[in-house]
């Protein structure tokens, strides 16, 4: 039972909303191609809009599948790919702030990142929880082998932040994937968020007027988080009523409430990782996405609702605890 | 309150193949264990397979910035220059590479920048901005650069002249330059052999010249590679080099 739940891939559709969400996303991006093929040769769209269309539909393009076929094939894969992204997101983090300098500090959280991850496979929540103070500590102490006192409460802030926004955060996408019924609730999380970008974006472009947070990202209107929130709230609900069936949270309130927790909580990971490259003064996280920017600049969103969303769901309905624990380190 | 100061890795905004083969490239947590297993290495094969010792070694700054330049014959040399530096600047010690040999292909530009921590430099379409980059970045970060002033490897073992290119990185700097002379690695890895022989190697390193009152101009940097070149020269033992080939008779 555990193997299949880490290595089964021939599961991958046993659950209707993970086809459901797989073809949807298929399909919307086909049709999004044809589209924009379309208006590109009818020249509706000029360059450089048309090119940057483009760069940005055949990023999601490649993206989408890098995000849904390790949450489909098995709960080990899930966790891999969350284990390397998060270990993406901390280098171009620790890049952009300086703190890739501090060699310990980076040493100390690329650890703590793959013990939590660790923790997480293990089906371990003693140790994925203590995990966060834990590395905090071996962070604050490591930061003093240097001896010099200036810059230790920058090293410590910056190390501790990374620690908890791209280890203990994300991880909690890997502990989900304990779940028995792991695809559907990691595939709505990621969903949501990422169409609630798309929704904001559009919703943005369409009725946007007043500006909500100039200072932190001129582009941001009241009408796009409005729009956000009242495109992803619904389509998160019914989502959930599918994948939560008669389980506490199958209550209309509750279910939109966790549409609410996504939406916002997505919005305010993304106005987060703003207010960072604000501060530092740059522009984009990385190079590594064409038309996106860094890896962070994309999964901005999941970072903050991620820890959200499963501690609401966990409240609740909790996850795999019909499943056994410490798979490995247990007796 | 004051504000944190964020100084972001030089490199920030290229990819990671351009990243590769900048001058701009700035280490972290992997590359810098990469450099600490390469020279590690690079170490106990220096002592064990070439008996190497080195004079002068309290000659060698502990702290960066500076420059350390020696006679060019093997590809030996550059990890016999460096090899001897201190471990904690491993990772702000730059070998400086030919780009055209070592930072064309990707794979081979990996290798120096993961294990080798060079600095690419081109020398048939050398960017003036390039050697400005470098000279700002001595002193800015501060960092060190080993080089080779020849520009390339003698065919005799015996030295050729000066390029005016160190100039450019100190004149008028504080920056000192360390002259050395490396003994034996022509006999031990001539540029037509394919392995290197267990021939005996020493360096000797020589008193740090400064180069403040020097203008930053071609004529300075020419003044400067002249007294280098003199330093080096006489760092050179008398007779002829151990493993040479006889000086050809005028």
């Amino acid at each position: 039972m555990i193997q299949d739940r880490l290595w089964g891939a021939s599961h991958a559709f046993d659950h209707p909303v993970a086809k459901w969400i797989t073809i949807g996303v298929g399909v919307a991006l086909v049709v999004a191609l044809i589209i924009i093929g379309i208006l590109s040769a009818a020249g509706v769209v000029k360059d450089p809009f048309r090119k940057e269309l483009w760069k940005r539909t055949l990023a999601w393009a490649v993206l989408a599948p890098l995000m849904i076929v390790p949450v489909l094939l098995g709960a080990a894969w899930t966790i891999l790919g969350v284990t390397l992204l998060s270990l993406a997101c901390y280098s171009e983090f620790a890049r952009a702030t300086g703190l890739f300098r501090e060699k310990l500090v980076s040493a100390v959280v690329g650890i703590g990142i793959l013990a939590v991850n660790f923790a997480a496979l293990d089906h371990w929540y003693g140790f994925f929880v203590a995990l966060f103070p834990l590395t905090v500590i071996v962070i604050a102490a490591t930061a003093i082998l240097p001896d010099s006192p200036k810059g230790y409460l920058q090293r410590v802030g910056l190390g501790v932040l990374a620690f908890m926004l791209f280890g203990s955060s994300l991880a909690h996408v890997s502990y989900m994937a304990n779940d028995k019924d792991y695809r559907p609730i990691i595939l709505m999380l990621l969903l949501g968020v990422q169409l609630n970008d798309v929704f904001a974006f559009c919703t943005g472009k369409t009725l946007g007027h007043r500006k909500i947070v100039p200072h932190t990202s001129p582009g941001k209107t009241l009408g796009g988080h409005l729009g956000a929130l009242v495109l992803t709230t619904p389509l998160i609900a019914v989502i959930a009523h599918y994948v939560f069936p008669d389980t506490d949270l199958d209550k209309p309130g509750w279910l939109i409430l966790l549409g609410v927790i996504v939406s916002v909580s997505g919005q305010m990971g993304d106005l987060m990782i703003s207010s960072i490259k604000r501060d530092i003064g740059i522009k984009d996280m990385g190079t590594a996405i064409p038309g996106h920017g860094g890896v962070l600049d994309r999964v901005n969103s999941v970072l903050l609702a991620a820890p959200a969303v499963f501690h609401y769901v966990g409240y609740f309905v909790g996850f795999g605890l019909d499943q056994p624990p410490r798979i490995m380190t247990g007796p | 309150m004051e504000e944190w100061k964020f100084q972001p890795s030089r490199d920030l905004g290229l990819t990671a193949t351009e990243r590769l083969g900048s001058l701009r490239r700035e280490s972290g947590l992997i590359e810098s264990i990469g450099h600490r297993i390469w020279w590690a290495w690079i170490g106990c094969y220096l002592k064990l397979f070439h008996r190497m010792a080195v004079r002068g070694r309290e000659n060698l700054p502990a702290e960066a910035p500076f420059v350390l330049v020696a006679n060019h014959s093997s590809h030996l040399d550059v990890f016999a220059l460096a090899s001897p530096c201190p471990g904690r600047l491993r990772d702000r010690i730059f070998p400086i590479a030919a780009g055209d040999a070592f930072f064309e292909k990707v794979p081979v530009a990996a290798f120096a920048a993961y294990a080798l921590n060079a600095l690419p430099l081109w020398r048939r379409h050398c960017d003036p901005r390039d050697l400005e980059e470098m000279r700002r970045r001595l002193t800015e970060e501060p960092c060190a650069y080993v080089l080779f002033p020849e520009g390339t490897r003698s065919r005799t073992g015996e030295m050729g002249p000066f390029r005016r290119g160190i100039g450019a990185l100190v004149a008028s700097t504080l920056v000192p330059v360390i002259p050395c002379w490396l003994e034996g690695a022509f006999a031990a890895f001539p540029p037509q052999n394919r392995f290197p022989r267990p021939t005996k190697l020493t360096l000797r390193v020589g008193v740090p010249l400064r180069f403040p009152a020097t203008p930053n101009d071609k004529a300075g940097w020419t003044e400067v590679a002249s007294q280098v070149e003199a330093a080096v020269r006489a760092l050179r033992p008398l007779g002829p080099p151990a493993g040479s080939p006889p000086a050809p008779s005028p």
